[in-house]
């Protein structure tokens, strides 16, 4: 891959303002919110885990969706406007272009979940290093199938089309994937709808160092058929548009 | 000249028995043209002649059907990878939430070779640019900046698809201009244009396309000796075009009912003959036919 591309990218999507509100600034907005909300430090959900810790958790997961959502759909407006014509007269290869826009994707989700994380220590969020690194680990990790299903959207959507696509996705991806709403007080066919969403399972892997319980495998399963699943997507989506051309 | 042995001998581009259709319209048809290093070529033909797409297949954006491409004796993709060909795209808009310097700068970072990015600025003309949004400049400014995307890998060969489209007079005299300053490097140059004026003016030679085809291909003075000729118009009753084409002195017939227009290379032969044949003839008109015309007779869509 060509870093140097990359890093040029990097520069472009990091001061979009709409980048650094949403996917940055906003989950500790709400991180911080919510805590007050809530009663603040102190109390615990049912599964032991402390509503700071868990709330922290839950907004870094939001921010993991929405910022590397948009970067994929911005394709559709790379493929819209010519640039991606122009792009196709250098040595860039289709493939090393999604490439790009896939790590570009996980770059961007890293800020917004190192930032809610450092107001969580300072608001009393206790954990081992251990723990640490494997609960930032997983929320990144995370974000892989929302940098997927974005260039899925970029690669089908229009421009114009893609801007409700991917609001809406997001509202979904964080509404049905328990972020603002705990699975467990949804009735239960909302659950299974829940179920079947990624949200639901990185929020569930997240937690893995930190309560017991956690199905691992099923979650592993679920967000595996997920990332599988929408690569397939791309890659034909992808084929078709060249073999059209 | 073959496919094999243009390349062998060092084309800088060479197409042979090209073929496009979409659908039932067939935008090439059969090209063959060879274009050595250093020459700058006009392309010149009207809307829907098949000027794009041929220049697509050379860039490897599109497959042609049938026939072979060879760009510096390399299939289009790799010459493109290569950095010997770059061109300035007739559609595409830059990047709305980067510079003029920035777009530049990513394109250039993906080459192996390219020259500064400053340096592509300044041959194209908006060093003074450099520093404003994609979205800020003129239409004639933006063609500029997109000739600075293909200045800057510093390609042999440089394609243009009708680089003065969005050009007042003006702009476009200074656009030619700096064009010029590149081509004195020895660079080989291909540009499509439905200008004749600019074909006349910029090229070394001119390949005219209609409908898919080359109808004529030579320098400027012999293009222009094609074409030139007469119009004779006159009312024949009851007589086929393809009599008319074949007279002496007729380069192509036209008829709409009984009234006539050839285009003549001779147009007294073809009086002559046209009189011997049908004595009937009448209202005879003959003009002189401006370059223009002649042009605009060699692309027409009912010459034959």
């Amino acid at each position: 891959m060509n870093t140097r591309f990359l890093a040029l990218e990097l520069r472009r999507a990091v001061r979009n303002g709409r980048y650094l509100i949403f996917t940055v600034v906003l989950p500790t907005v709400m991180f911080l919110l919510f805590i007050n909300l809530y009663g603040g430090a102190g109390q615990r959900f049912q599964n032991g885990l402390s509503v700071t810790t868990s709330l922290m958790m839950n907004m870094a997961l939001f921010g993991v969706i929405a910022g590397p959502l948009a970067i994929g759909a911005r394709i559709a407006v790379e493929r819209g406007s010519g640039w991606q014509r122009q792009l196709r007269l250098t040595p860039l290869s289709g493939a090393g272009y999604l490439f790009t826009k896939g790590a570009l994707g996980m770059l961007v989700a890293l800020p917004g979940i190192v930032l809610v994380s450092i107001v969580g220590a300072v608001k009393g969020v206790e954990l081992g290093a251990g723990q640490w690194l494997g609960v930032l680990g997983t929320l990144w990790l995370g974000a892989v199938p929302f940098v997927l299903f974005g260039i899925v959207v970029g690669l089908l959507a229009s421009a114009d089309g893609m801007q409700a696509i991917t609001g809406l996705a997001s509202m979904l991806f964080g509404l049905l994937g328990g972020i603002w709403i705990p699975a467990d007080v949804a009735p239960e066919w909302l659950q299974s709808v829940m179920k079947v969403l990624p949200t639901y399972w990185i929020k569930q892997l997240t937690e893995a160092p930190l309560v017991s319980g956690v199905d691992v495998k099923t979650a592993l399963l679920v967000i595996g058929a997920w990332v599988v699943g929408l690569s397939v997507v791309a890659a034909r989506r992808f084929r078709a548009d060249s073999a059209r051309a | 000249m073959t496919q094999a042995t243009a390349v062998r001998t060092g084309a800088a581009v060479a197409l042979s028995g090209l073929h496009k259709r979409f659908g039932e319209v067939r935008a090439v048809d059969g090209i063959d043209l060879v274009i050595s290093p250093g020459e700058v070529v006009a392309l010149l033909g009207p809307n829907g002649a098949g000027k794009s797409t041929t220049v697509d297949m050379l860039l490897g954006l599109s497959t042609p059907d049938s026939g072979e491409i060879s760009v510096f004796g390399r299939t289009p993709r790799e010459a493109v990878k290569a950095g010997a060909v770059s061109a300035m795209l007739q559609s595409g808009a830059l990047l709305e939430d980067a510079t003029v310097a920035e777009a530049v700068e990513m394109i250039a970072a993906l080459h192996r070779e390219p020259m500064p990015v400053q340096r592509a600025l300044e041959l194209a003309g908006i060093a003074d640019l450099a520093k404003r949004k994609c979205t800020k400049i003129s239409g004639g400014q933006t063609q500029r900046v997109r000739f600075a995307l293909a200045l800057v890998s510093d390609p042999d060969l440089l394609v243009l698809d009708e680089p003065t489209v969005a050009m007042d007079v003006e702009t476009r005299r200074q656009f030619w201009q700096t064009m010029r300053a590149y081509t004195d490097t020895g660079r080989t140059v291909l540009f499509a244009t439905h200008y004749l004026e600019e074909a006349e003016e910029y090229a070394d030679r001119v390949v005219l396309m209609r409908t898919g085809r080359i109808v004529a291909d030579g320098s400027v003075a012999q293009v222009r000796a094609t074409v030139s000729g007469r119009t004779l118009r006159a009312v024949v009753p009851g007589v086929s075009r393809h009599v008319l084409a074949g007279l002496p002195g007729v380069r192509a017939a036209e008829t709409r009912g009984d009234q006539v227009t050839l285009t003549c290379s001779d147009s007294d032969a073809a009086l002559r003959g046209l009189l011997a044949l049908q004595p009937a003839t009448h209202d005879i008109e003959i003009n002189a036919l401006g370059l223009e015309d002649a042009f605009l007779a060699l692309t027409g869509e009912d010459v034959r």
